[in-house]
């Protein structure tokens, strides 16, 4: 097996990559394209010639074996012999020295190879001009970090996901009351009448996700959600050429803590608005029994865009599907202070001026 | 030139006019100026320019409105209830306009710290008794921290506005009493502090647009279409209790508004109110 992966165009020999506005492997030097199939079919020929070629260039060099420099790894570019370095997730980068593409096609194979991948849909300008409209419309938002606004670093990533299908059953106790009021002509009555409440169940979810990958923030990936798992296809390397990748590094045995504690609070919701109808209603027991039955790994499609004011580093994601921005945006103390004692003068001298004018009529 | 001439025929007239006062109904006092002066400060409590600068003004609205304010203030009534002695001392000393006696007389005694507002004729109209209470109220305030000329000032004013309301045919009353002057620094306070509160959640809004990154709490989104199956709901009945409340009676006070008057020692009919402060 090929331990890595360049895609070049069948027609001049350029590195190809996929394109996110076709949907298809575009050349970008000869502008052919590709369908994915037909030129992961021509790869799959093209390797079984360059398997002796390569296994002869691994011994050549030194007899370094994968692993050997603990984390580090290193590949032999296949344009132009340069020693790409990366860490051992990293499932696609791009040479340093030539800028190809490259898939480490071989970090995805048997276990470590994901079911699906969403494609990217949008592209890097795409994530410039979100990212810009990201900074509208937030009057707090220091004017100096709109203005000398220069992103560091703009990144397609696809990232590793958990998908957990699961069913629930669940069973929840509340005691509930009553209350009911009328008068007569000497007394007002209020009667209160307690009930115990109980709700079973069953709830399916489908396609939790949970990040795989450490490298990325939880709270970063959670906030981009959610994903159209509609629009996933059969796991092709190809759709790689041209990002980055990882592959997972938490494996789903871990994830699915986290699975489960949002299809917990869920259950628990979705069983809550049942019991209506009543003026107070107190939880007294709840038991959820999760019978998670399969993951699947999915390689999701999301754009990093990082950038550095004042010493700080501000990263921000976008869903390379739906287009959805999150990041977190520093903010402008002077100005919250001008807008608070400025709504506040201008609102009070409104609110006075109309107690005048009721006092008056 | 001209201003002196003015004052002139001025001070012409005002000797004329007394003189026809005096000639034309001598019986019968139009005002009781010519007896007693309209203020009688006998505990006296007011300074000497108090007391000329009240009886200036009591008098002025007496004339304007033809209806006597007096005011008087006593050690003590010698025995005599508050309401007894402020009756008799209009009555004696011929307070009032024209045939209706019209006044109105606030009496203060000091030793039993008595207050009495006693109306006669027109006086009785004007003040109500819903107006008695609430003029009261604005009076024995100032009256029960000592400061009196205020009170007395208050009360020549307020008398003033009622008659005045009087005139065009709807005394102050129940439903129809003056309003509470405009509360400045109250009403700015509290349109400031709604105004805090409000941009305080404005801001909050502005602040939180800036933080997008959040765990998600729950998988909502990844329930399936038509999953859920309630296979058990139940209610069980467990106890009851009732709370019973006594209805407030509603009060009973004044429906019908209007004084309520009573005939003093010399057959003249007052109205009136009194009280401690």
């Amino acid at each position: 097996m090929s331990a890595i992966h360049e895609y070049k165009c069948p027609c001049c020999g350029g590195a190809i990559v996929f394109d996110s506005t076709i949907q298809k492997m575009k050349c970008p030097f000869c502008n052919t394209e590709f369908e994915i199939k037909a030129l992961e079919d021509y790869y799959n020929e093209l390797s079984n010639d360059q398997t002796d070629d390569m296994n002869w260039q691994m011994t050549s060099g030194n007899g370094r074996q994968e692993g050997e420099l603990g984390g580090l790894n290193a590949y032999i570019c296949q344009s132009c012999g340069g020693e790409i370095g990366c860490d051992e997730n990293t499932a696609a980068t791009s040479c340093p020295f030539c800028g190809n593409p490259v898939v480490l096609a071989g970090r995805l194979s048997g276990a470590w190879r994901p079911d699906f991948v969403i494609p990217f849909k949008m592209d890097k300008e795409a994530a410039k001009a979100a990212l810009k409209k990201h900074y509208e419309r937030k009057h707090l938002l220091p004017k100096i970090f709109k203005e000398q606004n220069h992103i560091d670093e703009v990144k397609g990533i696809y990232v590793p996901f958990w998908l957990f299908d699961a069913g629930v059953d669940v069973s929840m106790r509340y005691r509930a009351t009553r209350v009911r009021t009328w008068s007569d002509s000497r007394y007002h009555y209020k009667e209160t009448k307690f009930y115990a409440v109980s709700r079973g169940g069953k709830l399916g979810f489908e396609k939790v996700p949970v990040d795989g990958s450490s490298r990325m923030p939880d709270d970063l990936m959670e906030s981009i959600e959610p994903f159209d798992f509609s629009e996933a296809v059969d796991f092709q390397a190809a759709y790689l050429a041209g990002y980055l990748a990882d592959t997972y590094d938490v494996n789903a045995e871990k994830s699915i803590e986290r699975a489960n504690e949002r299809i917990r609070e869920s259950a628990e919701n979705a069983f809550n608005e049942t019991v209506n109808g009543y003026t107070t209603v107190i939880r007294e027991s709840c038991s959820i029994r999760l019978k998670n039955s399969k993951a699947i790994c999915v390689l999701f499609p999301v754009w990093l865009l990082s950038t550095t004011w004042n010493g700080r580093n501000y990263l921000f994601a976008m869903n390379g599907q739906t287009g959805r921005m999150v990041g977190d945006l520093p903010m402008d103390k002077a100005a919250y202070i001008r807008w608070l004692s400025g709504l506040t003068g201008i609102m009070g001298m409104v609110l006075f001026a109309v107690s005048y004018l009721f006092w008056l009529s | 030139m001209r201003l002196w001439n003015k004052r002139l025929a001025g001070i012409c007239s005002v000797l004329l006019l007394s003189v026809f006062m005096i000639s034309a109904d001598f019986g019968l006092p139009v005002s009781a100026a010519g007896n007693l002066p309209r203020l009688t400060d006998m505990a006296d409590l007011l300074s000497d320019s108090e007391e000329f600068d009240l009886s200036e003004m009591l008098d002025e609205i007496s004339e304007r409105q033809q209806v006597d304010l007096v005011v008087v203030t006593v050690g003590s009534t010698d025995g005599k209830s508050a309401m007894v002695y402020a009756d008799d001392f209009y009555d004696e000393n011929g307070y009032g306009f024209g045939d209706g006696r019209d006044g109105i007389l606030l009496l203060i005694s000091m030793d039993e710290r008595d207050w009495y507002i006693s109306t006669t004729g027109y006086g009785i109209t004007a003040l109500t008794d819903a107006g008695l209470e609430y003029l009261s109220e604005i009076i024995v305030a100032d009256l029960s921290e000592g400061n009196y000329a205020a009170a007395f000032t208050g009360f020549a004013k307020l008398c003033d506005d009622f008659i005045s309301q009087a005139r065009t045919g709807e005394p102050y009353d129940i439903g129809n009493l003056p309003r509470e002057p405009f509360n400045a620094v109250r009403n700015l306070a509290v349109a400031f502090g709604i105004a805090f509160m409000i941009s305080l959640a404005v801001t909050g809004i502005m602040k939180s647009q800036l933080k997008t990154v959040r765990k998600q709490t729950a998988a909502d989104n990844y329930i399936k279409q038509g999953s859920m199956q309630l296979t058990k709901k139940n209610e069980l009945f467990l106890y009851q209790n009732v709370d019973r409340r006594k209805r407030e009676e509603k009060s009973r006070s004044g429906g019908s508004g209007g004084s309520r008057t009573h005939i003093s020692s010399s057959g003249t009919r007052h109205g009136g109110k009194g009280g401690k402060f």
